[in-house]
C-alpha cells in the first residue's frame, strides 16, 4: 500500500507490527484501534479500510453488529443499563429509555458536552436485583423511572 | 489460464430428470431445467446468502429442509420443491417477511377495486400501500404472494417507520419496503467491488446504509443502478422513472454514451422511450452499466430543451420553418460554393451510416475535402496511433481472465465503470493489479501496489514495464527518480507484471490528452509486440472508431484510406487563421462562441447556445437507430424505439444520414439516394473492407492507416511556476452537447466544474473549498479564475480541470475558456486568490 492514508496517524503504527493486514484481521484491529483512540473515529475507519482493502462501508457495518464497537467519544461518566433477561422482564427498556430522555442522547452516544455516554449491556451479573444499572464503578440495583432520574439529577446537580 | 467446461451431471426435480453442470447450486439447476423455486434472496451473479428461506426443498436422504439456494446439487439428487409441507412452510414464512412490510394491500380483499377505482378509503399511505409503491405491477415480492397464495397475516406487525430517502441523484430510497434480502449489498460488493451498501446494526434496527448514515454520493456510489435492479422490492426506484409504471416492452440496444458499447434494454411504453437497463449479454458488459448507460439516456432524450423543428435566421428574426423551407435555404447557400470555402465537422458520437453519408455529402456532393471531427481530439496522440491500437486484438471480457494488471490513469467510477467491474472479476479470481496514478481512484483502494507519479510521467513509467514485458533491460533506478516514485516500489510492481501469464494493461483516457505522448506511444507500440498483452485503451466519444473507419476525416477516407486532402482542420478553424464562407456542424459543437463564418448550419438534437443561420432538427438515438463499432471493432446495433409521425406533437426531427439525402435531393446531386439506413450499411460494405455484411458483434481489427505514430507535440514556450495544471478529457459528451447540462442527477454531482486541488495544498495556500482562484502561466497577464473544489484524490502539487472538447450547453465552466487553447498538459502555472 501507498498513498496519503498511512497507518502511522493517531498512534495506530504499532497495528502493523501485530496484524498482517488481512481481511480476516478485521475485528480484532479495529478492537485494538478502539483500546487506542477510546472509540472508532471515521479517519480510522478509513486508514483501516485503505490498509486491509474492506470498504469503509463494509467495515461500518460489520462493527455496528457489536455492540462493543463505539463510534462516540466515551464521556465523563458512563452509564450502563442492565438488558439481559432478568433485568429485561423486570422492566429494563423503561429504565433505559427514561435514561435515554434525561441525558438527550441515544444509546452508544455521548451528551454533547461530553460529560455522559450511556451503554446497554447484557448482564451485570446481579440478576437477583434486577432491574439494575451501573453508573460509573457503582451498581444501584432494583431502578424504577424515578430511581434513575434522582440519580442522575443529582449527579448532574453535584 | 484456460477454463474447463465444467462436467454435465444429472439428477431428478419433482420426479423429472434434468442436467445441470457440476458445481452449481440446487436452485440454480432448477432454474436452468426452467423448475423456479421460489426465493427472495438468491441471484444467479451473487454468492448465496440464505436469508429469506423461501427456497427450501425437500431432498431424499437429507434431514429437514434444506435451502435449495445454498446447496449444492449432486449427481443423482432426487429433490422436491413444490409439496404440500412446503407450501404451508412457505406461507408461513412470507408471513413473517410481511409483518415488516407494509402490505395491507396486498392481502386487502379491496386491492383490485382500489387499483382501478380508488373507490375505498386506502388503508395505507404512500410509503405504505402496495398500490402506491413505484414497484407495484413488476415486484418479486408482489409475485411470490400471488403465487404462494398468502391472503392474511396472523402475526404482530411491525412497521419500521423510516423517513425515505431521496438527496441522492438518480435513485429514491423507502426501508419501509425493504426486506434485506440482501441482493444490493451483495450486489454493490462482490460484483461491483464498491461497497457502498452494508447491513448495519442488527436486530430490529437493522437497516442497508453506507457508514456513518453518509449519503451514497459521499460513500463512493457510482451510480450504477445495479443495485436498483437486482432488488426485488420497491425500495430502490429509479427518479427519473419512478411513477411510469409498468413498461411494454423492452428491446436490447447499445449504449449510445462511449466506446466500451455496453448491451442494454431500452424500456418503453405507449410508444415512448422509458427507461434503460443492463442486459445480461456476456459479450461485452454482462449485465452491468455505468452511471450514463444507466440513468442518463431517458433525460438526454427527453429533455425540455430539445430541438424538434427546423429554425431559420431571416434578417434579425429566428423562425420555424418548414423542412422544405429550410432545406431550399441551405441549398441555396451550397450551390455552386467553392471546396476551400466549406467545412463540415462531424461527431464522432454519430452512427455509422450517418458518419459515411456525411463524408460522401462533403466530398462528392460539395466535392470538398474539408471534414473534420472532434474524434481527433479525443484520440490523443493522433489517428496514425489509434489505427494501430484499433488493429490490436482488443477484448474487454478478457480482462477478468487476467492473471496480473496494470491499470494507468483508470477511474472507474462514473465512467468506464465496466472496464472496473471486469478488473475487480479478475481480482476475486486471484488476479494482480499495479495502478499507474498520480491521483486516488477508486481501483487504489484495492491494488497491490499503488504508483503515484508526478503528472505527465506516466507515460515514461508504462515503458518501463512494457520492455520488462517484452524482455528487455531498462535502468529503474534512474527512471523511478525522474517520475518520483520509490524505486522498490518500482522494482516489486514490475516484478508483479512480469510474473503474469496473461497481462491486461488498461489506459485511462487523460493519459492520451498529455501534450508529449512520445513515451506513450512507444510503451503502446513496444506492449503490442509483447507476448500477448490485452491492450485496453480508453477515450471519449462512442463511435470514434467508426469515424475513422468511416473516414471523416480529410486526410483519411472510408476504410482508412489515405487521401492527400489538406483541408481546414481544428487548427485553423479554432485559432481562425482561414475563414471559411459556410460551417456545417453535424452534432459537433466544439466552440463557445460562433465560428467566424458567413453562413453556419447547425444539425443537432439541442440547440447551440450562439448564433446560427440555420437548424437542422436531428433524431435522437432512440429515434434514429443505427449501428455503432465499438473500441473493440464489434459493429453493434442501435434500436429505434420511438416511431412517432413527424408532426408538431413529437417533432420534425430526421436521422442525419436522411438530412444529407434530402440536401443532395435539393442540390440536385445524385450521389446520396438512400432510402433506408439499411441502404448506407450495404454502401459501408462495400467501402471499407472487413466490414459486416450485416450487423455483426465480432471483434475486428482495423488495418492500420498510413500515418505517422504520433502527431508530434507542439508545445508553446515551458511556462514557469510551483503547480502543475493537468487537463482532464471530459466524460459527458454526446453530440453537441455535455449531456451533465441536461441530466439533472450529473449537474448535482458536479464533476467536472472549476479546479480540483489536494486539500492540503488548498490550506497551504490560504484557500478554502469553494474559494475562487486564478491559474496564470507566463508574465503576461493570460489566466483564468474559477473555484476550487479540495479534492482528496487529487495528487499534490498539482491542480486539475476537466478540458471539455464538446461546450453545447455548458452554462457554468466558461471562465475556463483561456484554458482550452494551452497547448502545454500538464503545465507549469501559479495559483493566487482571484480578485474581487
Ligand atoms: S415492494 Fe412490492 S409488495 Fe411491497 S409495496 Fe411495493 S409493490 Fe407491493
Ligand atoms: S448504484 Fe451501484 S455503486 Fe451505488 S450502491 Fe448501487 S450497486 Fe453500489
Ligand atoms: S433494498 Fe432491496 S435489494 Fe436491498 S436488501 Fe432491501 S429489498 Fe433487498
Ligand atoms: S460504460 Fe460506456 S457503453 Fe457502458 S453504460 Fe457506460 S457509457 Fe454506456
Ligand atoms: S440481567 Fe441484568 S444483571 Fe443479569
Ligand atoms: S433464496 Fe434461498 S434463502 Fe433466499
Amino acid at each position: 500500500m501507498k498513498g496519503r492514508d498511512s497507518i502511522s496517524e493517531g498512534g495506530l503504527s504499532e497495528l502493523r507490527r501485530e496484524f498482517r493486514g488481512e481481511r480476516g484481521d478485521l475485528i480484532p484491529v479495529l478492537q485494538r484501534v478502539q483500546e487506542i483512540q477510546g472509540y472508532l473515529r471515521p479517519e480510522a475507519i478509513r486508514i483501516v479500510s485503505r490498509w486491509l482493502k474492506i470498504s469503509e462501508n463494509e467495515i461500518f457495518g460489520v462493527a455496528t453488529f457489536y455492540a462493543q464497537f463505539r463510534f462516540h467519544p466515551p464521556g465523563l461518566h458512563h452509564l450502563r443499563v442492565c438488558l439481559g433477561t432478568a433485568c429485561h422482564v423486570r422492566g429494563g427498556e423503561q429504565i433505559l429509555l427514561t435514561a435515554q430522555q434525561r441525558l438527550g442522547v441515544d444509546t452508544g452516544e455521548t451528551t454533547p458536552d461530553g460529560k455522559y455516554d450511556l451503554d446497554r449491556v447484557a448482564c451485570l451479573g446481579c440478576c437477583a436485583l434486577a432491574p439494575v444499572v451501573a453508573f460509573d464503578q457503582k451498581v444501584h440495583s432494583q431502578m424504577s423511572v424515578l430511581k434513575i432520574q434522582r440519580i442522575l439529577d443529582e449527579h448532574k446537580s453535584a | 489460464m484456460a477454463r474447463k467446461e465444467p462436467r454435465k451431471l444429472a439428477m431428478e426435480i419433482n420426479h423429472r430428470p434434468v442436467t445441470f453442470p457440476e458445481g452449481v447450486t440446487v436452485h440454480r439447476a432448477a432454474e436452468l431445467n426452467g423448475i423456479d423455486i421460489p426465493s427472495l434472496c438468491s441471484h444467479k451473479d451473487l454468492s448465496p446468502f440464505g436469508g429469506c428461506r423461501l427456497c427450501m426443498v425437500e431432498i431424499e436422504g437429507m434431514r429437514g429442509y434444506p435451502l435449495s439456494c445454498s446447496t449444492t446439487a449432486q449427481d443423482g439428487m432426487k429433490v422436491l420443491t413444490d409439496t404440500a409441507t412446503l407450501g404451508d412452510l412457505r406461507k408461513e414464512i412470507l408471513k413473517l417477511i410481511l409483518s415488516e412490510h407494509p402490505s395491507s394491500c396486498l392481502v386487502c380483499d379491496e386491492r383490485v377495486e382500489c387499483k382501478e377505482y380508488q373507490g375505498t378509503i386506502r388503508k395505507a399511505g404512500v410509503t405504505t400501500g402496495c398500490r402506491f409503491c413505484p414497484n407495484d405491477g413488476q415486484c418479486e415480492l408482489q409475485d411470490l404472494v400471488e403465487k404462494i397464495g398468502v391472503t392474511e397475516i396472523d402475526y404482530p406487525i411491525d412497521y419500521h417507520g423510516y423517513d425515505p430517502e431521496h438527496d441522492d441523484p438518480f435513485y429514491d430510497r423507502d426501508y419501509n419496503v425493504c426486506i434485506l434480502c440482501g441482493r444490493c449489498v451483495r450486489m454493490c460488493q462482490e460484483v461491483r467491488g464498491t461497497s457502498v451498501l452494508a447491513f448495519t446494526y442488527r436486530g430490529p434496527k437493522a437497516k442497508i446504509s453506507p457508514a456513518f448514515g453518509r449519503s451514497h454520493a459521499e460513500a463512493g456510489c457510482e451510480f450504477c443502478g445495479a443495485c436498483v435492479d437486482v432488488c426485488p422490492t420497491g425500495a430502490l426506484a429509479d427518479k427519473a422513472s419512478k411513477w411510469e409504471g409498468k413498461p411494454d416492452g423492452s428491446l436490447i440496444s447499445t449504449c449510445p454514451f462511449c466506446p466500451i458499447g455496453c448491451q442494454i434494454e431500452l424500456y418503453h411504453k405507449n410508444g415512448r422511450f422509458t427507461g434503460a437497463r443492463a442486459n445480461l449479454d456476456p459479450e461485452v458488459n454482462d449485465g452491468q452499466l455505468c452511471v450514463k448507460g444507466r440513468f442518463c439516456l431517458p433525460e438526454v432524450t427527453h429533455h425540455f430543451e430539445r430541438a424538434k423543428r427546423p429554425l431559420l435566421r431571416k434578417g434579425q428574426y429566428f423562425r420555424v420553418v418548414s423542412w422544405e423551407e429550410a432545406l431550399e435555404r441551405v441549398a441555396g447557400e451550397l450551390k455552386g460554393i467553392a471546396p476551400e470555402d466549406f467545412v463540415m465537422l462531424v461527431s464522432p458520437d454519430l452512427s455509422n451510416e450517418s458518419l459515411f453519408a456525411a463524408q460522401k455529402f462533403a466530398r462528392e456532393c460539395i466535392g470538398s475535402s474539408n471534414i473534420e471531427s472532434t474524434a481527433r481530439m479525443e484520440l490523443g496522440g493522433g489517428l496514425g496511433l489509434w489505427s494501430s491500437l484499433f488493429s490490436l486484438p482488443i477484448s474487454i471480457k478478457d480482462i477478468a481472465r487476467a492473471d496480473v494488471i496494470l491499470a494507468v490513469g483508470l477511474d472507474s467510477r462514473f465512467n468506464f465503470s465496466v472496464v472496473g467491474t471486469k478488473v475487480r472479476k479478475a481480482l476475486d479470481a486471484g488476479a494482480k493489479l499495479v495502478t499507474i496514478d498520480p491521483c486516488d481512484s477508486n481501483l487504489a483502494g484495492y491494488t497491490d501496489d499503488w504508483l503515484s507519479p508526478t503528472p505527465g510521467k506516466e507515460g515514461a513509467l508504462l515503458k518501463l514495464f512494457a520492455d520488462r514485458l517484452a524482455g528487455q533491460k531498462a535502468d529503474t533506478s534512474a527512471a523511478a527518480a525522474e517520475a518520483g516514485v520509490d524505486s522498490d516500489m518500482l522494482e516489486r510492481a514490475l516484478a508483479i507484471i512480469s510474473s503474469g501469464h496473461e497481462p491486461t494493461v488498461i489506459i485511462g483516457p487523460r493519459v492520451f490528452h498529455y501534450s508529449d505522448g512520445t513515451a506513450l506511444a512507444d510503451a503502446l507500440m513496444t506492449l503490442a509486440g509483447a507476448k500477448k498483452v490485452n491492450i485496453i485503451p480508453l477515450y471519449f466519444g462512442a463511435n470514434a472508431r467508426g469515424a475513422l473507419e468511416m473516414g471523416v476525416f480529410s486526410e483519411v477516407g472510408p476504410g482508412g484510406v489515405s487521401r492527400n486532402g489538406k483541408g481546414f482542420g481544428w487548427t485553423e478553424l479554432l485559432s481562425g487563421s482561414r475563414r471559411p464562407k459556410v460551417i456545417y456542424c453535424v452534432g459537433d459543437v466544439a466552440f463557445q462562441e460562433r465560428p467566424d463564418c458567413d453562413f453556419l448550419i447547425v444539425q443537432d438534437t439541442y440547440l447551440p447556445s450562439f448564433k446560427v443561420d440555420v437548424f437542422l432538427p436531428a433524431s435522437s438515438f432512440v429515434e434514429a437507430g443505427g449501428t455503432l463499432i465499438n473500441m473493440e471493432g464489434r459493429v453493434q446495433q442501435v434500436v429505434r424505439v420511438e416511431n412517432p409521425p413527424e408532426g408538431v406533437v413529437f417533432g420534425f426531427m430526421r436521422p442525419d444520414w436522411r438530412i444529407f439525402t434530402d440536401i443532395a435531393k435539393a442540390l440536385g446531386s445524385q450521389a446520396l439516394s438512400y432510402q433506408s439506413a439499411a441502404d448506407v450499411f450495404k454502401e459501408i460494405r462495400g467501402a471499407v473492407p472487413g466490414f459486416p455484411a450485416e450487423v455483426d458483434r465480432t471483434p475486428r481489427r482495423m488495418k492500420p492507416i498510413d500515418r505517422p505514430l504520433i502527431v508530434a507535440a507542439r508545445g508553446d514556450k515551458a511556462a514557469d511556476g510551483d503547480f502543475w495544471l493537468v487537463a482532464e478529457p471530459g466524460g459527458y459528451r454526446h453530440r453537441g452537447i455535455d449531456i451533465a447540462s441536461k441530466v439533472g442527477g450529473l449537474c448535482e454531482l458536479a464533476l467536472e466544474e472549476g479546479f480540483r486541488m489536494h486539500p492540503e495544498d488548498v490550506e497551504s495556500l490560504g484557500l478554502a473549498d469553494g474559494d475562487s482562484i486564478r491559474v496564470t502561466w507566463d508574465d503576461s497577464q493570460a489566466g483564468a479564475a474559477a473555484t476550487v473544489k479540495a479534492d482528496p484524490e487529487c495528487s499534490r502539487g498539482a491542480v486539475y480541470f476537466t478540458r471539455r472538447v464538446i461546450l453545447g450547453g455548458i452554462k457554468q465552466g466558461r471562465e475556463l475558456g483561456p484554458l482550452l487553447g494551452l497547448r502545454q498538459n500538464p503545465a507549469r502555472v501559479r495559483i493566487a486568490r482571484a480578485e474581487g
